[in-house]
């Protein structure tokens, strides 16, 4: 079934997803100057950066001023700070330890974790920021979700709850798709959180399930940690009868969620600045908003510990125009992640070619593999691919074949190494993310 | 504040008295409950006094390792070290997150870790000394089946279980998981535990095996407490 299109009252906060961009910019000034003042003050990592820099708050008054003068940060450079000075929040923190409220965490898939301090009331801040996509999903109070699998970046329950929605309690975590497809038909749910695995596990079940039934009482589920590959995204939409609603990071500053439009990710600006900029030796600029570029971050809503200008290493196209869904906040586009790119004795290899050959064989049409490299520029490309065993008679004839289809599509001849997808799904440490590229 | 305007807003919806449908194996097979916020206010104030009796204060910090369906005894535990004042980190009592639970623990130092599972514990092994790493640890709350092996290498681990649709937690007698008495009635029948819903809940549950084994214990604990206390046999 698909969200319900009729809903008259659409927008959760009408003024806000719908204020005219000139307000919604005077609202961002405002709101970063604020920022400004509140991160010199209170920030050691900030003030050390923007002294080194010779920037001072009283020197920004206007988005032109943050943007010409505050410098951009990067993962690396918060991993130094913390590295040299021991403190766990690499002195992001503008507020006392005990006045937090709790600390979530990335999912440390390329390292150590990093720190997500939150100081919250009804429900912590990454699912809030969530309650207008819920709504906009079609999700009310009185319906029922079922709960998320992980704990990831908090218990997502308040958010659901904030919105009167019931959760079920059902372990929605790989290996127990049949229990959720029992808990789908029982308690009839109008929500559930879909992470990659459990879509692998449940396109097993389809052969024997109905699964278009068992999900007839969806209004939407969500999907977020890896963008949906076209094949999964038919199967989930026209197969299975739900109305998916990918979802991705805001540069860990909160998250940016499909409408129903379904026509890019809409990023809160009352919560996130975002800039698209292509970044080089020389320094920096705005990308027009038909080209790729790398986003950059400010949180607008966070006392705890704002990132400021945080370079994600996501590549996207941004639009500032109104949506078709009537919104005026940005969407993004997301390519994929600066790096991510393989280059195999001098010739470029990126993730969606290698995606599309792996999923063109019926063996191993849910797209499970990765990339094994220890640096961008290697000799051979190296591929860790999962085949289902039920469908598999011959591995050595499907290597074969996988082989010679990655050849034509990106004229590299690959080194495969033949997992089962249970067994490569297993190597996942994050309920968010399954690796695409992996250094051993 | 964005998100404080958001919820200003969902404040004004008319919400149901229900929270949580949650589902809990019995010997039977699962069932269900309906759990409302009343009830979750009470259970939250019980896990509150009890946390204190652990000496959970203001000034320091815990860590949780829970799953996304174990929101409803989760929810009574973050509103309990919110009452107290007490920050917490939170990582997944699964054990390939085990490495999470290791740089929080690094990291935040915390008083207090709730929750730990075995297969957390087993993790952990593969890269470090457990005992060296959660004896330190004032406050060690555990799964059943992580108790024996941290008591095992000298931690003084005490229990934390989802006992059914009850909140087990020992005190630091640790002579047998406290359950709240004003909210459920616990009895025992040939070695398995039992459980029925008190007076207060919304939903009836009469005397159900739950496939537990264990005991009862009803006499005064050390700590003062009258509640019952539920022995597992598989935290022993």
């Amino acid at each position: 079934m698909v969200g319900d299109r009729d809903t008259a009252d659409r927008y959760f906060e009408p003024q806000v997803e719908t204020m005219p961009r000139e307000e919604l910019r005077a609202r961002q000034e405002k709101q970063l100057l604020e920022l400004v003042e509140y991160a010199y003050a209170n920030s050691a990592f900030y003030r050390e950066l923007w002294d080194e820099h010779g920037v001072h708050p009283r020197d920004i008054r206007s988005v032109e001023d943050f943007r010409a003068r505050i410098p951009f940060i990067t993962k690396d450079m918060i991993r130094a700070y913390r590295s040299r000075t021991g403190d766990a929040f690499a002195g992001l923190l503008c507020v006392p330890v005990e006045e937090l409220t709790s600390v979530s965490s990335s999912s440390g898939t390329t390292g150590d974790p990093e720190f997500f301090a939150e100081i919250w009331q009804d429900a912590p801040p990454l699912v809030t920021a969530q309650v207008r996509d819920l709504w906009e999903l079609g999700l009310r109070p009185g319906d029922r979700v079922l709960s998320p699998p992980g704990t990831f970046r908090n218990f997502m329950d308040a958010g659901f709850q904030a919105l009167g929605a019931v959760v079920i309690e059902v372990d929605t975590w790989m290996g127990n798709m049949p229990e959720v497809v029992e808990a789908l038909r029982t308690y009839r749910p109008a929500y559930l959180q879909m992470m990659y695995p459990q879509m692998v596990e449940l396109e097993h079940l389809a052969e024997k399930t109905d699964l278009k039934e068992a999900f007839s009482s969806l209004k939407g589920a969500s999907c977020a940690g890896q963008p949906l590959s076209r094949k999964m995204k038919e199967r989930i939409r026209d197969d299975w009868g739900i109305d998916v609603y990918e979802y991705t990071s805001a540069a860990d500053t909160g998250t940016a969620w499909e409408c129903r439009e379904h026509d890019g990710f809409h990023l809160w600006e009352d919560t996130v600045f975002a800039e698209c900029v292509e970044v080089d030796e020389h320094g920096w600029h705005d990308v027009p908003e038909s080209d790729l570029g790398e986003l950059v971050a400010t949180d607008l809503d966070n006392r705890a510990a704002p990132l400021i200008r945080y370079r994600s290493e996501d590549l996207v196209r941004l639009s500032r125009d109104t949506c078709g869904c009537g919104r005026t906040h940005a969407r993004m586009w997301v390519a994929g992640r600066r790096g991510d790119e393989t280059v195999v004795q001098g010739r470029s290899v990126v993730l969606r070619d290698v995606w599309q050959a792996v999923e063109d064989q019926p063996e191993t049409v849910a797209g499970v593999f990765q990339i094994v490299r220890d640096r961008r520029e290697v000799d051979e490309l190296r591929l860790r691919v999962g085949y289902d065993p039920h469908l598999t008679g011959d591995v050595d004839a499907l290597a074969g074949r996988l082989s010679e289809a990655v050849r034509e599509r990106t004229g590299v001849k690959p080194v495969l190494d033949m997992r089962t997808e249970e067994d490569l799904l297993k190597t996942m440490t994050s309920v968010a993310k399954f690796p695409r590229v992996v250094k051993t | 504040m964005a998100r404080a305007d958001t919820l200003a807003r969902a404040r004004t919806l008319d919400r149901p008295e229900l929270a949580y449908l949650m589902r809990f194996p019995t010997a039977d097979g699962v069932r269900d409950l309906e759990l409302t916020w009343a009830e979750l206010a009470r259970d939250t104030e019980w896990a509150t006094a009890r946390l204190r009796e652990h000496g959970l204060a203001a000034g320091q910090r815990a860590l949780l390792t829970a799953s996304g369906f174990e929101g409803f005894w989760g929810h009574a535990v973050i509103g309990a070290l919110r009452a107290l004042k007490v920050p917490y980190g939170i990582a997944e009592a699964m054990g390939w997150d085990h490495r999470r639970t290791a740089v929080f623990h690094r990291e935040l130092t915390p008083h207090a870790v709730i929750g730990l599972s075995a297969e957390t514990l087993e993790g952990l092994a593969g890269m470090t000394d457990i005992g060296e790493m959660f004896r330190s640890t004032p406050v060690v709350l555990a799964r059943p089946t992580a108790v024996p092996v941290l008591r095992g290498v000298g931690v003084t681990a005490s229990v934390i279980s989802a006992v059914g649709p009850a909140l087990a937690l020992e005190c630091p007698e640790r002579s047998g998981a406290h359950v709240n008495a004003a909210e459920w009635r616990f009895g025992e029948r040939d070695g398995q535990l039992t459980v029925a819903a008190g007076e207060g809940r919304t939903s009836p549950l009469p005397e159900t095996p739950l496939g537990i084994t264990g005991r009862v214990v009803v006499s005064r604990c050390g700590c003062g407490s009258d509640n019952p206390r539920v022995l597992l046999a598989e935290a022993n």
